[in-house]
């Protein structure tokens, strides 16, 4: 019971702490520079009630959604064929380990060459930043299902095809989860820098347009719904897993 | 050449022909092992044969052979007269760990392999049944493997198996990992479904009095390189005591001709 309260409560004390630390260290700084969470809170309040809040919410996430949802159509089954086929990742691993340390923002120019302004740009650069992961812990995954399983698929005269679908798929998902999992993360964080390459909305467009306006305690609020909504996700990312987890009989 | 074995009835046809078997592997550092060389063995349709040896004597290499998981370097392998390709679902292989998909219910394990020979899920699903029936799983249809014991676990592996009504069993050190409770309770229980299935059964283990519980005959096998000492016709009655004095005899004499493995081992690295 008190392990239970102490399980939720510690965390909840800790983020009230931050929160009291936060409004302290405002109170020896003009609001204009260092806005405090009370300042914070009436900002959102604000755009909350004007309804930008919702708004650019909304194209947000279907922005992130777009280019994670991308990344996972193309770089699961690329993994899946990678993970496989040795020949093939031996070709084209150079070229990934040459385009994977490149920082999603360094395409930031490119984007908005190539897509023009809006939401492509943003939508690109978050694919980018989920591509590679995803792509190298399919990878990883797949070269890591245990050869016993691949044997008895052989034995039973089960063709390459099915046992891509049957076993490797299967027995590689918690690796493949692992690396959506990540994705997630990295994803998110670059839908600001997207969203700050000249779109008209989104929450990356509420941070840039709350500058031009000096609105520090907006700037604070858009940071502070993109952290919430981060750890949203997050949680129904474990929550999905968990479930398919427990349906698949592998999560313990 | 003092290998070549034939069986208790060799006026049975023999299902299972090796002929000049040779595997070599090749270091990294350019070196060649031989694992396994000049095998000769004739294994009869439905006989229980039990290869044994210390290890790294190329028992697992020789098995897989069979099994047509490995290409020999030189020498063949035929199955009812047919030269081995490749593995195959007539010729099952059950592995020391199992090999089972824990994504998979029990159920859902054995009906892999008949769905896999193109059976319908309603057929697949009634046969497995049936099978798990036959090794005492029914009431864990509906498990994971993680939910179940090691024991269970090899029984399901054998029900998937036995499932496919396969012709040949191969089973490399299958009980190996299991406490001695169980391993000489499946012991028996693979010698009670032998009976049933009549199914020939290929089995590799290091422990002696295994071997001589379960087979027919037993290849004795030794190492540097790889190849068969002898072979042993095991002529006790099913089921055997395993503390009867004629199980001991065989006992001893098996100790005797590993004795000898050591001594002759011995000599050969001075
Ligand atoms: N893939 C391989 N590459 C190189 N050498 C191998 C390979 N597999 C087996 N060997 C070698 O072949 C020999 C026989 O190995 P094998 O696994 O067949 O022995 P074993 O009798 O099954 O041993 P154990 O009782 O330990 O399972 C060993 O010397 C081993 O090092
Ligand atoms: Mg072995």
């Amino acid at each position: 019971m008190w392990h239970r309260l102490g399980h939720w409560l510690l965390p909840v004390l800790i983020l009230v702490a931050f929160g009291g630390v936060w409004q302290l260290i405002a109170l020896f700084y003009p609001p204009a520079l260092f806005p405090g969470p009370t300042a914070t809170i009436e900002a959102l309040i604000e755009v909350a009630i004007n309804g930008t809040l919702w708004s650019n919410t909304w194209i947000s996430l279907v922005r992130f959604f777009t280019g994670y949802g991308l990344a996972l159509l193309i770089a699961i089954p690329l993994g899946l064929l990678f993970g496989c086929v040795g020949f093939l990742r031996r070709l084209f691993d150079p070229l990934i380990q040459v385009l994977r340390p490149i920082s999603p923002i360094a395409w930031s120019p490119l984007a908005v060459l190539w897509f023009g302004i809006g939401s492509a740009p943003a939508i690109y650069i978050i694919f980018l930043a989920c591509f590679f992961p995803m792509l190298l812990t399919t990878i990883t995954a797949v070269k890591s299902v245990p050869a016993v399983y691949l044997k008895v698929a052989r034995n039973f005269g089960v063709g390459s095809g099915m046992t891509v679908l049957l076993v490797i798929l299967p027995a590689a998902f918690p690796g493949i989860m692992s690396g959506l999992h990540i994705a997630v993360g990295t994803g998110w964080i670059h839908l600001v820098a997207g969203e700050m390459l000249g779109a008209q909305s989104g929450l990356g467009y509420m941070i840039v347009d709350a500058r031009n306006f000096l609105r520090t305690d907006m700037i604070m609020a858009g940071m502070l719904v993109i952290g919430v909504l981060g750890l949203g996700i997050y949680r129904g990312m474990r929550a999905l897993e968990d479930l398919i987890g427990r349906q698949w009989g592998i999560g313990v | 050449m003092s290998a070549i074995a034939a069986g208790p009835g060799d006026q049975l046809k023999p299902k299972i022909v090796a002929t000049g078997l040779e595997k070599r592997y090749c270091s990294a550092r350019g070196g060649e092992t031989v694992a396994v060389m000049g095998v000769e063995l004739s294994i009869c349709a439905g006989e229980f044969v039990c290869l044994v040896g210390p290890s790294g004597c190329g028992k697992t290499t020789l098995i897989q052979m069979m099994c047509g998981f490995e290409p020999p370097s030189a020498g063949r392998v035929l199955i009812d007269g047919e030269p081995i390709q490749g593995p195959n679902p007539d010729h099952i292989m059950i592995f020391q760990d199992y090999g089972l998909f824990p994504w998979r219910t029990v159920l859902g394990n054995v009906v892999f392999g008949l769905e896999a020979l193109g059976m319908s899920t309603p057929e697949a699903k009634a046969r497995a049944h049936e099978t798990l029936q036959l090794v005492g799983l029914s009431a864990a249809a509906h498990q994971h493997p993680h939910q179940i014991s090691s024991g269970m676990k090899q029984r399901v592996a054998i029900a998937r198996a036995l499932a496919v009504e396969p012709s040949v069993l191969f089973m490399d050190e299958p009980f190996a990992a299991l406490d001695a409770f169980t391993r000489l309770r499946l012991q028996d229980e693979i010698l009670r479904l032998w009976e049933v299935k009549r199914t020939t059964v290929v089995f590799v283990t290091h422990d002696l009095d295994e071997a001589i519980a379960l087979a027919q005959r037993v290849v004795l096998m030794a190492s540097s390189p790889g190849r068969i000492q002898r072979v042993m016709t095991i002529g006790l009655p099913y089921p055997r005591e395993r503390t009867h004095t004629d199980f001991s005899e065989y006992r001893r004499e098996l100790f005797e001709a590993f004795h000898l493995l050591h001594a002759t081992a011995a000599n050969s690295a001075v």
